[in-house]
């Protein structure tokens, strides 16, 4: 009975928002002053395989000029053994209704505890308004083992890359908290397992914000067997320039 | 008018999480109803309590000259209901071609107990004829082996294992369904040796049968532990080691509407199938064929037997031949059944 009144409350917000706009990127949006952003968070989580983990992720985002930014990214997340890094680039094209950005990213990851080298390459397109935002976008990833006398690996059919997610409050406001949809998180891309959670910010000073999630990514969402899989917290810090 | 909005979006929800078709559950694509930890519990139990023996082994048929040759056949997403066909042509054509084994890569029935009524007696049909093919009775009334004439002891019919292997399915699960499987089926996951006979040092040549629980998109942490503990290793060197599970390693196509595994999962799973230096892994649950090799690894997706997903005859099954010197040749198996229409 608490599972279906959940999932109705979770289905009723995101139908009853489903026209509007983009993802949820709000420590990467140009906010017309400031062209330097470094962000850090700490997370931790249980995963069915790993167990316990950890991590620290690092992130710097340069914006060259109102429209284009570059930026890159990296963690470390220990129990996991998962050491990754990326770069990305975007350009953001103001409408009536909020931004449409189109982004792209090269992402590697090492999943040394299974001997893997993981590489990611996204295209997405982001509709973020006042409340609501939509992400949309396509990624191919190469994996192979360690062992090169294993094979080349394997290359995935391209995955569609969906992400959504609702604030509370308007998106300018100096804190916010909100729910999210996606089939991706900072480090990862998956096909259809859709992780969810509560995500919130909140401006502690002129230059500096705090943010946090709480992630719920199941296994087997699509197979409609939706299953514990992983949860996972992050709490980071933001100093803009 | 957003109310209104509002209002239509809580109807269409509340339909949607009230539909009883017995494919679709939507919760779940949130909170599945059944967990694999719990599956795995109970499972883990029967296995070491009944599954674990060498009892459980299979032994090849010798033909002639020392050929310990064998064959088995695999299908995959029946999804039965009331109509039986393809299921009952599956067990037809093993039967036929003197099959070892028959394996069910999951998704066997849908989940309501009348379909499952229609699989249990399915399979009790399906056993009368594999007893009347290789065994007879002896003076005893109890059953021999026809190969074997001179076994006076035989076997009581309910102890003659009808060699009938499935993997549990998503499908088989939804709508609380596991109650019904394993009624049947007892075990997600088990392992087993086929012994066929022996090397010139007197060594047994034994090839290694494993089934894991996948149905949910990932092991759970119980079945992780259990396998980095080595209980599905076995206890031979093994020749041969074939690997059956539901879920997909790999997909076939980009917008098949279908969940894989997530990223740790896979790569645990690439990584194990290595340790375990497995020959094939077979997979389903996708309904479309797809072959890939991988780290040495020759991995298969199989098609949907079933008559109402795949409605027209078609090569659905697999049948993977070992012939006496280790060999394995795959060959693809016609299915004939056609629904009736209605």
């Amino acid at each position: 009975m608490i599972k279906k009144a959940l999932t109705l409350l979770l289905l009723t917000l995101a139908a009853s928002t489903g026209w509007a706009q983009n993802s949820y990127i709000p420590y990467k949006t140009f906010d017309g002053e400031h062209k330097n952003e470094i962000s850090g968070y700490v997370m931790g989580g249980n995963n069915v395989v790993t167990d316990k983990f950890g991590g620290l992720e690092v992130s710097y985002t340069r914006h060259l000029t109102p429209r284009w930014h570059v930026g890159g990214d990296a963690q470390m997340q220990f129990g996991k053994e998962l050491f990754s890094v990326d770069v990305q680039g975007g350009y953001r094209l103001p409408i009536k209704w909020g931004n449409i950005s189109f982004d792209g990213k090269i992402m590697y990851n090492f999943y040394h505890k299974f001997g893997f080298h993981e590489m990611s390459y996204n295209i997405s397109a982001t509709w973020e308004s006042a409340y609501v935002d939509f992400r949309l976008g396509e990624t191919l990833v190469h994996y192979h083992s360690h062992v090169w006398g294993m094979g080349w690996g394997y290359t995935e059919t391209p995955l569609l890359t969906f992400g959504f997610g609702v604030n509370i409050r308007h998106r300018d406001n100096p804190w916010n908290m909100g729910l999210f949809f996606r089939n991706y998180d900072d480090f990862y891309y998956e096909n259809w397992n859709i992780n969810w959670g509560i995500r919130w910010y909140a401006k502690v000073k002129e230059r500096w914000n705090l943010f946090g999630e709480f992630n719920i990514r199941p296994a087997g969402s699509m197979s409609q067997l939706a299953s514990k899989y992983e949860g996972s917290v992050k709490l980071g810090l933001k100093y803009k320039w | 008018m957003k109310a209104k909005y509002i209002f239509i979006a809580a109807l269409a929800a509340v339909a949607m999480l009230n539909t009883s078709c017995e494919k679709v559950s939507p919760q779940g694509v949130l909170m599945g109803n059944t967990g694999v930890e719990d599956r795995v519990k109970m499972s883990e139990l029967y296995f070491k309590e009944y599954l674990m023996s060498s009892t459980n082994n299979i032994y090849v048929r010798p033909k002639e000259n020392n050929d310990y040759s064998y064959s088995f056949l695999v299908g995959a997403d029946s999804h039965l209901t009331t109509d039986p066909g393809r299921m009952d042509e599956m067990f037809a054509l093993g039967l036929e071609n003197d099959d070892l084994l028959y394996c069910h890569l999951g998704d066997i029935a849908d989940t309501k107990p009348e379909y499952y009524i229609v699989l249990d007696s399915l399979i009790k049909k399906a056993k009368e004829r594999y007893v009347n093919k290789y065994y007879e009775l002896n003076d005893l009334n109890r059953w021999r082996e026809k190969i074997d004439p001179y076994d006076m002891i035989g076997s009581a019919y309910d102890d003659i294992k009808f060699p009938f292997y499935p993997v549990v399915g998503n499908h088989d699960l939804t709508h609380n369904g596991w109650a019904l499987w394993s009624n049947i089926f007892h075990s997600s996951f088990y392992e087993f040796d086929v012994n066929c006979g022996y090397d010139e040092n007197g060594v047994p040549i034994c090839d290694h049968f494993i089934f894991l629980d996948t149905a949910s998109g990932t092991l759970g942490k119980r079945q992780v532990e259990l396998i980095e503990e080595g209980l599905l290793d076995g206890e031979n060197n093994y020749r041969h080691t074939f690997v059956f599970g539901h879920t997909n390693i790999f997909l076939p196509s980009s917008m098949e509407f279908a969940s894989t595994f997530p990223r740790e999962q896979t790569y645990f799973l690439l990584k194990q199938f290595d340790k375990w230096n497995a020959t094939i892994v077979f997979c389903g649950h996708v309904h479309k064929w797809d072959e890939q090799l991988f780290n040495a690894v020759y991995f298969l997706t199989l098609d949907s037997m079933s008559e109402r997903n795949s409605p027209k005859p078609g090569d659905y099954l697999v049948r993977i031949n070992v012939d006496k010197d280790g060999f394995i040749d795959l060959e693809k198996v016609h299915m004939n059944y056609v629904a009736p229409k209605k």
